[in-house]
């Protein structure tokens, strides 16, 4: 019942502030944060009662369609928690991030965030496949208008691009829905992943790349990837935050619950060409990074490569890939929030997110910088922050798999060192350029939203068993599945 | 064994043969003199003027069509007087049948004629000449001269 | 029944009401007519039966279906505006046309025998040719209804001929002694195919699936709005469930003939209609290759005999109808915007800036364009869930998966309308609407949601 109330709270809001007439926008910000706030509240107060045993309370469970037997249920194990968790957290760092910049009509820019909120919530949780992509396909609508109406310039064109690629993985998908759910006869994606099983190896292998292209598109992965950097740079920052922290775990995740357990002699079969494919965007996606001088490309491509090896420990199919992905689910959504809002602060105050027009920021704005630092040394992966233990895990499963794609992977933290030690010393350090004589540090409301990322940095490296004693009994489940084929 | 479309098709085999048998006929026993007169669209003597493709005034087929459905509407009558008078349906409804045949070819008929009161009221009916357009040249010479030359002389 | 006759009557009193205080009560009354014609439906509720000599059969689901298409009837008739930017309109004509049409229509649905159906696609065919020219000043107005009357009379010729020899072939006109037939006999002859292909292609036509389409792009956009979207609605579910019972009713036996034309005209029919309406300016015809593509996905719903294919057509039509009512109720709502030599604009570009002008009509077109393209939240997803579950069969599974990829080809058009509605426009003042395109608007759109999230209100009901 109480995921229920954590899914249909925002959308009632959102509904709420559309119909009811007269509703400013520092109005919606309002009633949208609070919004926000009560649902993370109420997800931590669910958290609490699961750990006390009291799975009831993160259960839903309700006829849609009778007729074809299609339900509305909902269920949440550790895995959904920790991904619910990411959600309703940046969902409130978004709103908070959109309201301190002016955006005109920004009634609608709440209404759409939540809406974004109430559909995530569904895709994780769901447990019947129609469900499921009803949410997968529907999340993508109002942050494509958020795009699109505060986006920069190209804003239509690249928008619109990155919408049909999506729509076109997630229809290819449906169409191997449909063809399960014709010869299962259920929609439930637990009963679903037994007539998966049945199935003779060429209709799996053609499943399974189905499934791979809808979620790789998603991600994104290597060769899927054309319409993300250009999109994450051209969306407005809240859009950005919610693609690159929220909408892009939906890939991980469907491959988790949707893609391995439907189609697993497909993935038996091909599995070891799509991690190389993963491997061989992590490392592409890395060397490009270097290469960049936008800030939010080097971010897009950085993040790219970062679930490119998500994908590559999914797929390895062990228990520490499957942990580390879903560790590194959650401290890639929190790193990567804060690195594009610290962009846009960046931008904001000095006018350029060029590595040219900027440099010697530190002397001015010393908080800043250290806060910086911190996001960025954790999506470096340096011990002790919490990239550090999903990029171990990941590594250490993909090493595990086979030895040599574990080597080249490997290189990944070496890559991701210098390109974001670049991007940090070009920006912050050297010299500072005449223009930016006058910039300020950060202000209270900004540090309102980077000191709990932080610390959540810390707090997640220092502490991984939080997260890892959690998930290990979804995450077993998994193996449990993928092990028996 | 000839299907009912077999016989349709004899029939319609039958018609060729009977109308070509008829023309060659009269083709080889008729006297064969044209002259222009003869090959005249209309032999009555007048001389057709211009091409076939002039426009006539569009109220000419507004009241064709007309025309053509009360000729329709005839069509219809024929088999209806057939069932109309038929004695054994008439017996077996105890002579309500007259009645109810009548009623309904009534309906039918009223119904056609209020196609044709719409028309009546649209004024599609009337036949309106064109305007007679009126010169607006205005003669120095008064009008009444002339009056009084034929007055004068008459 | 019931219906039919009272709009046969009803029709009449509209014409000569045209006579009175110049036709201002037409409007009103045609739609308190088809208000009544509704009602009178459920005469024959719970009393299924036969009627005219068992030429036309009565069962709940076909008073269902009349309802269907006598509501939307209301719908359009309500967003209809007396025709004011005709010159030397009849306004008491054109409204007493539709509702002859509408007994067509219904006729179309519910008949038993074969002549009924010829009847009814010749009523409702006919007062479509003069609706289409009904804006005599319109160049394009004009070649759109001498096309569609020279290629429509042809095309019910080749129905009447098929009628004819499945006469011919079986002995009856009647769809039950036509199933019983060909349920007791193995070998059919000849003429019992030749038949059936031919009320098919008489049938296609009408519907507009490829390749008997040709019409369709022109007929659309030279039409005034208000009588395409009476085309691509009421037409539309006619003609479909025309097919429904000739197909799954009487020939269902013959189920392994027809559904090979079938599948060829399916994936004619979406390829053709979606790739062609990528390149459209114009709205209207882009709507008019969607709806060949919507076509396509009708005919998927009856390409394999199951027991929901009724259900699920019903479903998609009643989705079909209510995005298709508000994306052309925008287009009849901007009608005096932007005009070009006295016309309307009709192009995509016609919608630019709608966000900031009026982000209520905004709405409405942009829920349309996405229930049109599938999107999940609109009736057009589960419209089409419905269509492809039952189609989904080893034999025909690669058109499913035809149907999806070029449902993301759609995506991309439909669109089109949707990214110029952000787009920033030189006119910047708010569009006023009439409050009757208000209601309609807010219950269609409201339908279109509604049937998104809780598809099982409408499905379960039928």
């Amino acid at each position: 019942m109480l995921i229920l109330i954590l899914l249909l709270l925002p959308l009632i809001t959102a509904i709420a502030i559309a119909v009811i007439p007269g509703i400013s926008g520092q109005l919606s910000k309002n009633i949208g944060g609070g919004i926000s706030l009560v649902n993370f509240l109420i997800f931590i107060y669910g958290l609490i009662q699961f750990q006390k045993g009291d799975t009831v309370l993160l259960d839903y469970s309700h006829v849609w369609l009778s007729n074809a037997n299609i339900n509305f249920s909902l269920s949440a194990d550790g895995i959904s928690q920790v991904l619910l968790g990411l959600v309703t957290f940046i969902t409130m760092v978004v709103i908070h991030i959109a309201g301190s910049f002016d955006y005109k009509q920004s009634s609608l820019l709440y209404i759409l965030i939540l809406l974004t909120e109430s559909a995530l919530i569904g895709v994780f949780t769901a447990t019947d496949i129609f469900l499921f992509y009803f949410f997968f396909e529907i999340s993508l609508i109002p942050v494509y208008f958020l795009a699109l109406k505060w986006g920069g310039e190209n804003a239509p064109k690249i928008t619109f691009r990155m919408f049909v690629y999506t729509i076109f993985g997630s229809l290819l998908m449906l169409s191997a829905i449909i063809f399960l759910y014709t010869k299962g006869q259920t929609a439930s994606i637990q009963e679903l992943a037994i007539t998966g099983k049945a199935l003779p190896k060429n209709v799996n292998i053609l499943l399974f790349l189905a499934f791979i292209v809808a979620f790789g598109i998603k991600m994104p992965m290597f060769p899927f990837h054309t319409w993300q950097p250009d999109a994450y740079t051209e969306s407005p920052t809240p859009a950005t935050i919610l693609l690159a922290a929220l909408l892009s775990k939906m890939g991980v995740y469907g491959l988790l619950r949707i893609a391995l357990p439907l189609a697993p002699i497909g993935w038996n079969q091909l599995g070891i060409y799509i991690v190389i494919l993963a491997i061989f965007g992590l490392i592409y996606g890395s060397i490009i990074a270097i290469k960049q001088n936008n800030l939010k490309k080097i971010l897009a491509y950085s993040s790219f490569a970062h679930m490119g090896l998500m994908a590559a420990g999914i797929l390895t199919g062990n228990l520490s890939g499957t942990q580390g992905a879903v560790i590194q689910m959650l401290a890639h959504g929190i790193n990567v929030a804060g690195l594009f809002y610290i962009v846009k602060i960046i931008q904001d105050r000095t006018g350029s997110r060029n590595l040219e027009g900027l440099g010697g920021l530190s002397q001015k704005a010393p908080v800043l910088t250290v806060l910086f630092m911190i996001v960025l040394l954790g999506s470096v992966a340096l011990p002790l922050t919490n990239g550090f233990v999903g990029e171990f895990l990941l590594l250490k499963s993909v090493f595990d798999y086979n030895n040599t794609l574990g080597v080249i992977a490997g290189l990944t933290i070496i890559f991701g060192a210098v390109y974001m030690l670049r991007m940090m010393q070009k920006a912050m350090f050297g010299q500072l350029l005449p223009a930016n004589e006058n910039i300020l540090d950060v202000n209270k409301s900004e540090l309102m939203v980077l000191v709990p990322i932080c610390l959540l940095v810390i707090l997640f490296g220092m502490f991984p068993n939080l997260i890892l004693n959690s998930t290990v009994e979804a995450a077993k489940a998994f193996t449990q599945l993928m092990s028996n084929i | 064994m000839l299907s009912q479309f077999g016989f349709i098709l004899l029939f319609i085999v039958g018609a060729f043969l009977m109308l070509a048998g008829i023309l060659g006929m009269a083709r080889l026993l008729r006297p064969d003199k044209p002259n222009d007169q003869k090959l005249l669209s209309y032999e009555s003597g007048e001389n057709a003027e211009g091409g076939s493709l002039v426009s006539f005034n569009i109220r000419f087929y507004v009241i064709a069509l007309i025309f053509v459905l009360f000729e329709v509407e005839l069509v219809f009558l024929f088999p209806w007087s057939v069932v109309f008078g038929d004695k054994q349906l008439i017996e077996q409804t105890n002579g309500l049948w007259g009645w109810f045949s009548m009623a309904e070819m009534f309906v039918f008929i009223f119904i056609l004629s209020l196609g044709l009161v719409y028309a009546w009221a649209q004024g599609h009916l009337d036949w309106l000449r064109p305007d007679q357009k009126v010169n607006p040249f205005k003669s120095e010479i008064p009008s009444d001269l002339y009056e009084n030359i034929n007055k004068k002389y008459s | 029944m019931y219906p039919i006759l009272f709009l046969s009557f009803s029709g009449l009193i509209t014409l000569f009401l045209g006579f009175f205080q110049e036709g201002k009560w037409v409007k009103p009354a045609t739609i308190l007519f088809l208000a009544i014609a509704s009602i009178s439906a459920f005469i024959d509720w719970n009393k299924p039966g036969a009627y005219f000599f068992n030429m036309l059969q009565v069962n709940n689901f076909n008073l269902l279906l009349s309802l269907v298409i006598l509501i939307t009837a209301i719908l359009i008739v309500a967003i209809s505006d007396n025709f004011k930017e005709i010159e030397y309109a009849h306004s008491a004509e054109y409204y007493a046309i539709m509702q002859f049409s509408l007994v067509g229509a219904i006729m179309m649905t519910n008949f038993q025998s074969l002549i009924m159906l010829f009847l009814g696609v010749e009523i409702l065919s006919v007062s479509m040719y003069v609706l289409t020219g009904t804006d005599k000043r319109n160049l394009r107005g004009n070649e759109a209804a001498i096309k569609y009357f020279l290629l429509g009379a042809f095309a019910t010729g080749i129905l009447l001929f098929g009628i004819a020899m499945i006469y011919g072939g079986v002995g009856a006109f009647e769809i039950d002694a036509i199933s019983g037939t060909l349920a007791s006999n193995q070998a059919q002859s000849l003429f019992l195919y030749i038949g059936l292909v031919m009320l098919l292609i008489g049938l296609l036509f009408k519907l507009a699936a490829a390749p008997f389409h040709f019409w369709t792009p022109d007929v659309y956009e030279g039409a005034p709005t208000i009588f395409t979207l009476f085309m691509a609605t009421i037409v539309k579910t006619a003609v479909v469930f025309a097919l429904y019972r000739i197909l799954h009713q009487s020939f269902q036996n013959m189920h392994l003939s027809w559904s090979y034309i079938l599948a060829g005209c399916i994936a004619l029919s979406l390829i053709i209609g979606n790739l062609s309406a990528v390149k459209q300016i114009s709205f209207k015809r882009m709507l008019a290759f969607s709806s060949i593509s919507h076509a396509g996905f009708l005919l998927l719903g009856l390409l394999h005999v199951s027991k929901t294919a009724d259900k699920s057509l019903l479903f998609y039509s009643v989705s079909y109808l209510l995005a298709s009512t508000s994306a052309f109720g925008v287009l009849l709502a901007l009608k005096n915007e932007r005009t070009e030599n006295g016309r309307s604009n009709e192009n995509i570009s016609v919608f630019k800036g709608l966000a900031t002008r009026s982000p209520f009509l905004s709405a409405v077109l942009i829920i349309s364009m996405l229930s049109l393209a599938g999107i999940p939240l609109t009736g057009g997803f589960w419209s089409k869930f419905y269509v492809l579950t039952d189609a989904a069969n080893d034999q025909f599974f690669y058109l499913i998966v035809l149907a999806l990829l070029l449902t993301a080809v759609g995506v991309y058009y439909y669109f089109k309308p949707i990214i110029t509605v952000f787009e920033k426009s030189d006119i910047q003042e708010a569009i006023t609407i009439n409050p009757i395109f208000k209601i309609i608007f807010v219950l269609t759109t409201l339908g279109t949601l509604v049937l998104g999230l809780f598809p099982d209100l409408l499905y379960g009901m039928i």
